[in-house]
Parts: structure tokens; C-alpha cells; sequence
């Protein structure tokens, strides 16, 4: 069984705690949520995960399959079936869809497979594959080439932060059929959502706050424990002692 | 259309370094394009077509050709230019004063092909007037040696009447570039567009200097002028952008790209925007350094390495 730890991680920036005591563990073939409040920290943890400059642990290990990949590359890490999908993906002048989902042609692909992917996440092959993945592209078209490259990627752990924002709620069944993709294909999703219905999905879920996992369990448990007490928190991200006790 | 076997030899020259650098050289050859291909100080070949007339003559060192396209004028397929030079020493002049009539349309596809030269120099002059109501896009793509020896003086100066458009493309991305300056200028009159771009890939010891110009005239003129650069190893680039807004709602935009990669490059941009009618309205934007991390970084969370990720980004800037 494949397996993604974090042991008992920690990032730090100054004196500030930004992610703390993280300890989770993601297996094979399972969508997992991070939930928590704006600032909790969740793009962080999968900041750190990816290996993102500046968001390397300060202390503990990311392990993968048992391997120590916490001081790996981005590259090195996405080599081992480790992929990011961004908030909010960043555009190129220049690229087209085509050239963008093959990474200039490393990626070896049918003309088939591209089509296919491209009407997956909602884009007509016809109207998408030759424009270009810069700024004339809305923030929810460019959302879903997003999606298209990492379903092209075939990934063993995606990591999904917010796939759902930018895309018009009408649309989030194709979220859900990304989502069911990746595992069916043997992947690995760990979806970062504020969106109930995505969250849903998992199976399991952390809840963050202030840095720190507050609880994990049952998704079903973590997203009623999230609407009954985090919607309404009068101290975002500053736990009280209670809650820390959970 | 070609008149001497030295001639002949001259064009299969050219051809086969047009072919190298990516070109399709069997234009030249269809009746039905217009084209003209100078190699050194010669006319190797010469096309026209109905509507368009070329006057070409040997200048010392090079050519001067006019090119008049007539009134009400429009050319489906491009008329294609091809500059040569085949010796490895020397210097060539081409003179262009292109006239393109009022509501006309045409595009030129100009390739400058100076592969095998070691100590070369090539000056360049456009005049160009674009009639009222006409269109004209002008597209110069330049492939030099890897030497480095290139020295490359290239000047545009147009002039665009009521209600015309102009489009100049400077492309010089996938050889060395030697030493280059570049220097394009627009005056727009009333409702005239214009849109300059040059993208270039400096290496080694090479050499850029460039300065594109708009002169925003005419009341609701418009403009943009924009630069990309890619700077690596010691390379040296200067960028100097410039809007003038002198008539009732013109409009100028500026922008300059610079990429650099090398601990020894020297890079800078200077934009100039000058207002002179309250009612002028003049942008820019500019950015120099390192290829942008988030796009890096997107690009490594996929597999690439830092160097493949550099290179496409780097690919979709300058082409």
C-alpha cells in the first residue's frame, strides 16, 4: 500500500508558527479534505507537501512509501506521483492548451487523449486546445486546463487546493468526476475545500486551525463538527483551550 | 525570375538556408506571390502582382527597392521579402520605402537569412506610408550565424493616415544576435493604430539595444509598443519604450518584458510616456528578471526539472 506521512512537521517563519505538530498520514486510493478557516493553513500543508520554495519544514518528515522526500525537489517529488493542482494557476504567454497539457511535448499523448480530457473538464477541444493559457482566459476556464494537465499527469497524490473556486457551481459535478478520476485511475486526492458538497467526496478529513490539526476522522463528523463550530468561531484561528482538547 | 546561373547558384543558397532556419522557400518560386529576394547587392528574384508594383535597384553595398501597393488594394497572400547574405564577409544597405494606398490591405512576411557570415553588417531602412483606411502587417523575422559577428542596424520609420493600421513584428530568437539596434517609429494620425512588437533571445557576449517609438497625433490615435526580451550568459540589453500623446484621446501603451538568465547579464528598460493634451492618455508596464517562480514552480510540480521549465516558459515568450 502506498502511503503519504507527515511526522510531527513544523513550519516556521520568524517566530510564528505556520504549520505545527502536523502529523497525518494519506493512503493509496483515498480522498481525504483538509478543511479549516481562511488562514488556517491549509494551502501551506500542501505548499509543504509539494515542496514549494519557502514553505520547507522547519523540522519533521514528509515520507513517501517510506522514503524520506522532505528535503526533495519539486521535480523530484511530482517524479514520484506527487502533483499540485493551485488556487489560482498562474498563466503563460506564449502556450497554447495543447502545448501546456504536454509540457511542450514531454508529456507523449493521442491527439485522442487530449480531446478526451479537454471535453472531461468541460472545454471544447475544438475552441480550447490552440488558445493560449495567458490572460484571456477566464479564471474558471483556466481552472479547468488546470485540471485537464493534472489528469494528464496520471498522478499517484493529487493535491487539490480549492478546485472549485473560479468554477460556476452549476459545474461541480465535473469536480466530482476529476475527483472520482484520479482515484479511479489509482490516485491518491487530497482536496482542499470550503465547498461542503467536494468535501463530501472524502472519506477522511483533517480540520485545521491556526496551523494546527484540530481533529481528523470521518469526514462526515469533521464537516459537521466545521459547520457547527468553525462557521460561527468568534476566534478564527485562535483555538480555545476546549477545542484544543477535542 | 532569375537571370544568371551565378544567380541561380545564389538563390539555392538562400533557399536552403531559409529551408534551415524554417522557412518555406517555395513562395519564392509561386507566380502567384509577390516577392522579393535580394542576396547581397543583387535581385535574385522579383514577383509582382496586380495592384502591386516593385522597384528595385543596386545601391553601393545593397539594394533600395519601392514598393507601392496601389488605392483600394487588397493582397490575400503575403508578399514575401527575402534578404540574404552568403559571403562571410561584408555589408549590405537595403533601403525599403513601401507606399501601400488608401483602404488597401497587405501583409509582408520578410525573413533576413544571414547564416554563414563572420564579420557582417546589415542596415536596414524602412519608410513606410500607409494610406487612409489601409492596413499593412509587417512581419521580419532575422536568422544570423552563431558566430556572434552580426551587426544589425535596423530602422523603421511609418507613418499611418486616418483611420489605417499598423502591425511590425521584429523577430530574432533563434540564432545569435551579434550586435543589434533596433529602432522603430510610428506617427498615427486621427483614429490610426499601430502596434509594435520586437522579441529577442540575447546570449553569450551579444548585444541589443532597442527603441520603439509611438507618436499618437491624431485625435483617438492608439498605440502599443512592446518588447520581450530573453537575456542570457553576459549578454547586454537596452530598452528604451516611448508614447507622445498629442491628440484629443489618444491612447499609448508600453510594455517591456526582460527575462534574464546568467550571472553576468546587464539588462535595463527606460520607459518615456509624454502627454501633451490633458485629454492623452499614456500607460506602461515593465518587468525584468528571473522567469517568474509561480510559473517555475507549476511547471516542476508536474515533473519538469528548473531548466526544462525555464525553457518552455521561455519558448512561449519568444516563440
Amino acid at each position: 500500500m502506498w502511503l503519504l506521512l507527515l511526522d510531527n512537521v513544523n513550519l516556521v517563519r520568524g517566530n510564528k508558527y505556520i504549520l505545527k505538530d502536523i502529523n497525518a498520514v494519506f493512503e493509496t486510493g483515498k480522498i481525504y479534505a483538509i478543511l479549516g478557516t481562511n488562514g488556517a493553513g491549509k494551502s501551506s500543508l500542501a505548499y509543504l507537501i509539494m515542496g514549494i520554495n519557502g514553505y520547507e519544514p522547519s523540522s519533521g518528515r514528509i515520507l513517501l512509501d517510506g522514503e524520506d522526500i522532505t528535503n526533495l525537489s519539486i521535480t523530484d517529488r511530482a517524479k514520484k506521483g506527487l502533483t499540485l493542482l493551485w488556487q489560482e494557476p498562474v498563466r503563460f504567454q506564449g502556450l497554447t492548451v495543447e502545448q501546456y497539457l504536454t509540457l511542450g511535448g514531454k508529456i507523449k499523448v493521442s491527439n485522442h487523449q487530449i480531446e478526451f480530457i479537454l471535453n472531461f473538464v468541460g472545454l471544447s477541444p475544438n475552441l480550447y486546445r490552440h488558445r493560449m493559457v495567458d490572460g484571456l482566459l477566464s479564471g474558471g476556464e483556466r481552472k479547468r486546463v488546470e485540471l485537464a494537465s493534472i489528469l494528464l499527469l496520471n498522478p499517484r497524490y493529487a493535491i487539490l487546493d480549492e478546485p472549485d473556486s473560479g468554477i460556476d457551481i452549476m459545474s461541480l459535478s465535473m469536480i466530482e468526476n476529476v475527483i472520482d478520476y484520479i482515484v479511479k485511475h489509482g490516485g491518491t486526492v487530497i482536496v482542499i475545500t470550503h465547498r461542503e458538497e467536494i468535501a463530501k467526496l472524502s472519506q477522511e478529513a483533517y480540520l485545521l486551525c491556526n496551523g494546527s490539526i484540530l481533529t481528523q476522522g470521518s469526514s462526515d463528523r469533521i464537516i459537521k463538527y466545521y459547520k457547527d463550530r468553525c462557521d460561527e468561531c468568534s476566534h478564527v484561528n485562535l483555538p480555545s483551550l476546549e477545542e484544543m482538547r477535542i | 525570375m532569375i537571370s544568371t546561373i551565378d544567380q541561380r547558384k545564389e538563390f539555392e543558397l538562400l533557399k536552403r538556408a531559409y529551408e534551415k532556419a524554417g522557412g518555406d522557400a517555395s513562395k519564392f518560386l509561386n507566380k502567384r506571390v509577390a516577392s522579393l529576394i535580394i542576396s547581397g547587392d543583387k535581385v535574385i528574384g522579383l514577383n509582382g502582382l496586380t495592384g502591386i508594383q516593385i522597384f528595385p535597384q543596386q545601391i553601393q553595398d545593397g539594394v533600395r527597392a519601392r514598393i507601392v501597393v496601389e488605392k483600394n488594394t487588397i493582397i490575400q497572400t503575403p508578399i514575401h521579402i527575402c534578404t540574404g547574405f552568403v559571403e562571410k564577409r561584408g555589408l549590405q544597405k537595403v533601403i525599403f520605402e513601401i507606399e501601400i494606398g488608401d483602404n488597401s490591405q497587405v501583409r509582408f512576411v520578410a525573413h533576413c537569412t544571414f547564416p554563414w557570415v563572420e564579420e557582417f553588417t546589415h542596415s536596414a531602412l524602412a519608410l513606410v506610408h500607409i494610406g487612409k483606411n489601409a492596413k499593412m502587417y509587417y512581419s521580419d523575422e532575422h536568422y544570423h550565424s552563431d558566430t556572434g559577428s552580426v551587426i544589425l542596424n535596423t530602422t523603421t520609420k511609418a507613418v499611418v493616415e486616418e483611420n489605417g493600421l499598423f502591425v511590425n513584428n521584429f523577430v530574432l530568437t533563434k540564432t545569435r544576435v551579434g550586435k543589434l539596434h533596433l529602432d522603430a517609429s510610428v506617427e498615427l494620425r486621427e483614429n490610426a493604430i499601430a502596434e509594435l512588437s520586437a522579441k529577442v533571445k540575447a546570449s553569450k557576449l551579444d548585444q541589443v539595444l532597442i527603441r520603439e517609438k509611438l507618436d499618437l497625433i491624431g485625435n483617438r490615435a492608439s498605440g502599443i509598443a512592446k518588447t520581450t526580451v530573453v537575456a542570457l550568459d553576459q549578454s547586454k540589453v537596452r530598452v528604451v519604450n516611448e508614447a507622445y500623446g498629442v491628440g484629443d484621446y489618444s491612447k499609448g501603451h508600453i510594455k517591456c518584458e526582460e527575462i534574464t538568465k546568467g550571472e553576468a547579464v546587464d539588462v535595463s528598460t527606460v520607459p518615456v510616456l509624454k502627454v501633451m493634451n490633458e485629454l492623452a492618455e499614456l500607460t506602461h508596464e515593465a518587468s525584468i528578471g528571473r522567469v517568474n517562480a509561480n510559473q517555475l514552480q507549476t511547471l516542476m510540480a508536474k515533473g519538469l526539472t528548473e531548466e526544462e521549465a525555464t525553457e518552455l516558459i521561455i519558448k512561449g515568450l519568444i516563440g
